[in-house]
């Protein structure tokens, strides 16, 4: 109990200066390893994620790319190794980690804003001060005329959209996502990759982004982590140097489509051997 | 509002108007073939009883009720309580919950003139019975409501380390809500079934009493109009709860009334 009371005090958000950005490290994987049942899930992944950088790490299906994420946000043992975030050995949930999972996992019974305060109420934070933030969140992410909607009367888009809110309302220092828009169609899909960069930008949040989708790697992150198949390991990093901030035209780019086919590459070889 | 109320008198016309062509026809078949109102009293002599005896029937109507809500209450409450000590003691859950389910094979009614034995004539019996009846479909929908608690939810909470406390009361309880007014649902019939049998079996008042000494001494007519006030009786606790389900559980999308379609 005395490290949440640690982690609680020490969470006040205060923005580093421009040129320090870039070189804080706020997540830090080392030699982490993953058995489940003698079955070896994840071999050994080292990485390190600085403040305000946008990660993903990509896969195929099945890779243990998920299992991964759910050990850095406390959710799942590791078997070997240590996950340290802002300087502080993992070992359960975090107060500043926000967490956007495959589905929304909304409470149907609570409206979009009731939903995005949620934890808010969890972590017994002041409600006025951060409904104006929730509210804040709700109005970049283009939801705030359903504010007071029930999920069920809400398109896949935008139960997405509150999730993403929810995971950010408490101003958590690094936002982990796990394949978020794998459930939605594909021209929604585009779109909430742009909505993403744009709340990001804002925010600009630390982000380890979770996907098997090449395409979606390439235009959201500045770093791409390729992960092969299980037992897994990183066997590919390719840092992304296109400008900010991007728009879905980049994928009609050389530049774009060349690290695309790259990391394509990447993929194909793990599999082959 | 009002579109509300013409979707339900819409979904309401067809089966009254089958209710009212089925008593017309009742009531012609009597007249034609001359029927002896001791074997079938017509809906209109029904009707007449129920109007001329309407303080007999009241007199006992109002225990019987008064029994069931009491019973159904007291199960409601239980059940809630129960269902909640399954969820979280592991012991409990292994080794109580399956007596529990198995001891549904047991014909409660069959054991009604057991508790005669135990509590006497008394309303103890009928109240005892329609409790008895009444508690295990609640304990076992509102155990299956606090646990069938989606997985992902529950992991999300975590991820904001909800405390159990929370977790239970901003989950738990709402998750399983629809599934306790499902429970409640079938726990007033069957509450009312444990007072009717109870009073059958031994007692001075009440509408279950009314029915057997009107059967005894052939007044059939009686008989039938006590049978129609207590089916009144039930359907409006019924309906009580139902509406309190469309309040309470507000998120789901109201279910389309069956038959409702015009």
């Amino acid at each position: 109990m005395t490290s949440l009371a640690a982690s609680r005090a020490m969470d006040m958000d205060v923005p580093a200066p421009d040129q320090e950005r870039g070189r804080v490290s706020v997540l830090r994987v080392a030699s982490v390893r993953k058995v489940y049942d003698q079955l070896e899930a994840i071999r050994e992944v080292t990485l390190d994620v600085v403040d305000g950088e946008f990660v993903s790490v990509l896969g195929p299906s099945g890779c243990g790319k998920s299992t991964l994420l759910m050990m850095i946000a406390g959710l799942v043992d590791v078997t070997g190794g240590g996950i340290v975030i802002n300087g502080t050995p993992v070992n359960g949930p975090r107060r500043e980690v926000g967490v956007v999972f495959q589905s929304p996992v909304l409470l149907p019974w609570r409206t979009v804003l009731q939903n995005v305060m949620f934890p808010v109420e969890l972590l017994r934070l002041p409600q006025a001060e951060y409904k104006a933030r929730a509210l804040d969140l709700l109005r970049m992410a283009k939801i705030d005329d359903f504010v007071d909607m029930l999920p069920r009367q809400l398109s896949g888009g935008m139960r997405q959209r509150t999730a993403i809110c929810r995971a950010l309302v408490h101003n958590p220092s690094i936002l982990l996502m796990d394949e978020p828009f794998s459930a939605l169609d594909a021209i929604t899909r585009d779109e909430m990759a742009i909505e993403l960069l744009r709340i990001w930008q804002v925010n600009r949040k630390t982000v380890l982004f979770v996907t098997h989708s090449i395409r979606e790697a390439v235009l959201l992150s500045d770093r791409v982590l390729v992960m092969g198949r299980r037992p897994a390991t990183i066997i590919e990093e390719l840092r992304v140097d296109i400008p900010r901030p991007r728009h879905i035209g980049m994928t009609e780019d050389e530049s774009f489509n060349r690290m695309v086919r790259h990391l394509r590459r990447a993929i194909e070889t793990s599999h082959a051997g | 509002m009002p579109a509300n109320l013409s979707k339900h008198i819409a979904a309401a016309f067809w089966p009254t108007l089958f209710t009212v062509l089925g008593l017309m026809a009742w009531e012609a078949a009597v007249h034609v073939t001359g029927m002896r109102s001791i074997i079938l009293p017509p809906p209109s002599e029904i009707f007449a009883v129920i109007v001329a005896r309407y303080d007999l029937l009241l007199a006992h109507l109002w225990p019987s009720i008064y029994l069931t809500v009491l019973g159904f209450l007291l199960a409601v409450v239980g059940g809630i309580l129960v269902a909640i000590v399954i969820t979280y003691s592991e012991i409990i859950r292994r080794g109580f919950y399956p007596v529990i389910v198995v001891s549904q094979v047991i014909p409660k009614i069959a054991i009604a003139p057991l508790f005669v034995v135990w509590f006497g004539t008394g309303t103890m019996s009928s109240l005892l019975l329609a409790f008895l009846i009444s508690f295990f479909p609640m304990t076992i929908n509102a155990a299956m409501g606090f646990q069938s608690v989606d997985e992902d939810i529950q992991r999300m909470a975590r991820t904001f380390m909800g405390t159990r406390w929370q977790i239970f009361w901003k989950i738990r309880m709402p998750n399983a809500l629809p599934y306790i007014f499902a429970g409640m649902k079938i726990s007033i019939t069957l509450a009312i079934i444990g007072v009717i049998v109870a009073e059958f079996v031994a007692s001075q008042e009440g509408i279950g009493y009314l029915i057997k000494l009107a059967g005894g001494l052939l007044d059939t007519p009686l008989m039938m109009a006590a049978i129609t006030v207590l089916s009144i009786a039930g359907l409006a606790l019924y309906w009580i709860i139902a509406v309190a389900e469309s309040r309470a559980v507000y998120w789901q999308a109201p279910a389309e009334a069956v038959g409702g379609g015009g």
